[in-house]
């Protein structure tokens, strides 16, 4: 965050008259001061860790919304480990990322690959393509609600794909409505990332390739893939994240439903919190959605290496 | 940084901004900032159509009172949670709209509500004014908390009367056995029987509450709601379920009604474009159906109450449904005068026709004289006939409970008319809820 703030005013740099020895470091970098860190830690406190604390002691006790709140020690905790919807609810949350991930990243690397290109009919394509990103969420799931109503919908008109058009009375059904209508929203944004990273491509590479006699099967699966390399994981991360708080698709498109079938993490939090009124509940798991997050993007991180964010453009 | 320097000040301002701004987070002191508003009193209800007439009872209310009545409005999914996040804020309205029962028991035992005895003291029409089986749904242990302020809205069964006459069912169902009868005539003309939103829930609900009340009388539930959750193991109560369980494996519903809403116009539609035969539904089912379709609502459109089951130890001409809405008075209310007179309203004869006009029916004693001024006046005195005579009058499962039950509640049915749990999952999930 430091890296985007102005760089420290000449005027006001450490006196080192006073005989106190200066620290090597800083003299040679001339850093800018801790005070221009304020504006920005200060809003951090107040609007992520202050309410992160708040949550945390508000786990641990039991309160409607109404009146004061009652500490109960760790009875949230202990009905949240033996709560079977809450179990169902992280299991399917994971379904839901992995599936996301699965569906999403193929075709959007295609999509923005193919887009990258120079010819003119693509750009008005794309721009047409581009649309679902306007709208948003809750207006799609209206709209896909609508066409999926097994009586007056598209399933009613096509029987022989459909059947009775039972989309979301069961769980498989269901979930797969919501994987659809996520895809159907979201490959557009993660198809701009692609085509951006594949329009930076150095044509030198291809230009390389193609003098070596390889096809375009070939290059894309050895020039442009590989260069994708730091977009790709750009992307996952921010599917897995966006997929873990996934919320009103699941509300308007089922309500979780049937039963609890498509319960996710976040639509149960929502639903103790400010269903059932139990604040206490809900901060419980927000905060273990809050671990949880934190620990996958951290892995990834990790293991895709980039935290290090090496060059795809090595070896050019 | 153990010497004075240029950044003392800075630290010392972002630290008082941030200690501000973190008190003004708190939502404010609780010395200056709780004075109520001066000479005017909020009233909040649910944003609907039927704010044409709490508008105009308010405007009523201005012409003559000092104190000035404000109404707010929040549209309909939000309002409970809207509510009951501001109901314990110095921004709680002086006034609100409820539906009885379970909905405001959170807020008498947080003691935020005014018991309205002393009003009905001084002015006893407060009370003898509406009927008494709708009266008693906002009183909380033998307390009056509510005032009735729409109008009534009891479950009937709905019907198709051409789909009925081309199936060769003659008249609608008046026993069960009737009921499951003309279920196979439909079936045979290829009709959908029963249409359900069962992807809203609620309706799958009304069919419990219904059976239920016809099977094991209104005392189950009764017993249940105070806390004696044996009753759920009962065997009246495997009973109802057994007889649902046997209406839906029949084909009743059809076999898409988990993905079928009441609220985004699915069954209704089903019903009314003549794919259906029967829809159990809240009587407003009449006024969304004239609505969209209303050649279908003044002509083809059908009612009967539910059907007896025979046998049965409830009384058929027991209700369920919404008995009404309310309006509560908040204890801290600057104008508890004002707020007693602008209640007296809910009484009078404006509110009576205002409410006829737009196809509500009032639960006031005097509204059986305005019957003939409403939109189907056939319509209105059936209801009011059954309102009037209903023994018991069944306030829905999920507004009885407190609304922490509801998401319980509704999973539950869903569950059960999908065949994912059994009667003994049904069971222990109904267990499970505290009163």
């Amino acid at each position: 965050m430091t890296t985007l703030l102005p760089p420290r005013p000449p005027a006001a740099p450490d006196n080192p008259a006073k005989g106190r020895p200066v620290r090597a470091g800083r003299a040679r970098l001339n850093r800018p001061g801790v005070a221009w860190t304020l504006p920005a830690t200060v809003f951090f406190l107040l609007f992520a860790v202050v309410p992160l604390i708040a949550v945390v002691v508000l786990s641990f006790m039991t309160w409607t919304g109404l009146g004061d709140p009652k500490f109960v020690g760790t009875e949230n905790w202990e009905t949240l480990a033996g709560d079977s919807v809450m179990l169902k609810s992280l299991w399917l949350s994971v379904l839901f990322i992995v599936l996301g991930v699965a569906t999403q990243t193929p075709v959007s690397i295609l999509l923005g690959v193919w887009a990258a290109g120079p010819q003119r009919n693509r750009a008005v394509l794309s721009a047409i393509f581009f649309l679902p990103l306007l709208l948003s969420s809750a207006a799609i799931s209206v709209l896909w609600r609508a066409l999926l109503d097994p009586n007056f919908g598209v399933p009613a008109q096509l029987k022989w794909l459909f059947g009775d058009g039972n989309l979301f009375g069961n769980q498989s059904t269901a979930i797969g409505v919501i994987i659809f209508v996520g895809m159907w929203q979201f490959t557009p944004f993660h198809t701009l990332i692609y085509q951006g990273a594949a329009k930076s491509v150095p044509p030198v590479l291809y230009q390389a390739a193609e003098i070596d006699g390889a096809g375009r099967v070939r290059q894309f699966f050895s020039i442009t893939l590989p260069q994708l390399r730091n977009s790709i994981i750009t992307s996952v991360i921010l599917m897995v994240v966006g997929g873990l708080t996934t919320f009103e698709t699941v509300l308007i498109l089922t309500n979780g439903g049937p039963g609890t079938d498509t319960t996710i993490t976040a639509f149960y939090m929502y639903e103790e919190a400010f269903r059932r009124y139990n604040f206490g509940m809900g901060s419980a798991i927000a905060l273990v959605l809050v671990v949880v997050a934190t620990a996958i993007s951290l892995i990834m991180v990790k293991v895709s290496g980039y935290d290090k964010m090496r060059s795809t453009m090595e070896g050019v | 940084m153990n010497k004075p320097s240029s950044r003392t000040p800075v630290l010392a301002a972002a630290g008082i901004l941030a200690l501000s701004l973190t008190l003004a987070g708190c939502g404010g002191g609780d010395s200056a900032a709780s004075d109520r508003p001066e000479n005017e009193i909020h009233v909040l209800v649910y944003g609907d159509a039927s704010n044409d007439v709490e508008s105009a009872m308010v405007e009523r209310f201005n012409e003559t009172s000092d104190v000035k009545v404000v109404l707010d409005t929040i549209p309909g999914a939000e309002y409970q949670q809207k509510l009951q996040t501001v109901m314990s804020t110095d921004a709680a309205p002086d006034i609100f709209f409820n539906w009885g029962g379970g909905s405001i028991q959170d807020f008498v035992d947080a003691d935020l509500l005014m018991p309205l005895d002393d009003f009905i003291e001084e002015d006893p029409k407060l009370k003898d004014a509406f009927l008494p089986s709708v009266f008693d749904v906002a009183t909380v242990d033998d307390t009056p908390y509510g005032v009735p302020m729409r109008g009534t809205q009891p479950v009937m069964l709905f019907h198709n009367k051409e789909v009925l006459a081309s199936a060769g069912i003659e008249e609608a169902p008046q026993t069960w056995d009737e009921l499951l009868d003309a279920v196979e005539k439909l079936k045979a003309a290829g009709k959908t029987p029963i249409a359900l939103g069962g992807g809203d829930e609620w309706p799958t609900q009304m069919w419990f509450s219904y059976v239920y009340d016809r099977v094991a009388g209104p005392e189950l539930f009764q017993s249940a709601i105070d806390g004696d959750t044996d009753v759920w193991d009962s065997e009246e109560s495997r009973e109802s379920l057994g007889m649902l369980r046997e209406l839906v494996d029949t084909g009743a519903f059809g076999t898409n009604f988990q993905s079928v809403k009441f609220t985004d116009g699915g069954s209704h539609t089903l019903l009314s474009t003549g794919q259906a035969g029967f829809e159990l539904m809240g009587s407003w089912e009449y006024s969304t159906i004239q609505d969209v379709n209303p050649e279908f609502a003044a002509s083809g459109l059908g009612w009967s109450e539910f059907p007896e089951i025979e046998g049965g130890k409830g009384d058929p001409a027991n209700l369920v449904g919404n008995t009404n809405n309310y309006y509560s008075v908040l204890k801290d209310t600057r104008y508890p005068e004002a707020a007693r007179d602008f209640l007296k309203l809910m009484y009078s004869d404006e509110f009576v026709q205002e409410q006829m006009a737009i196809g509500n029916l009032p639960t006031t004693t005097s509204t059986e004289g305005f019957l003939d001024q409403a939109t189907n006046p056939d319509y209105a005195r059936f209801q009011f006939g059954l309102v009037q005579d209903a023994p018991n009058f069944q306030l829905s499962w999920d507004q009885a409970y407190p609304p922490a039950a509801t998401p319980t509640i509704h999973s539950a049915v869903a569950d059960f008319f999908a065949g994912s749990i059994d009667e003994d999952g049904f069971i222990e999930a109904m267990q499970s809820l505290k009163k």
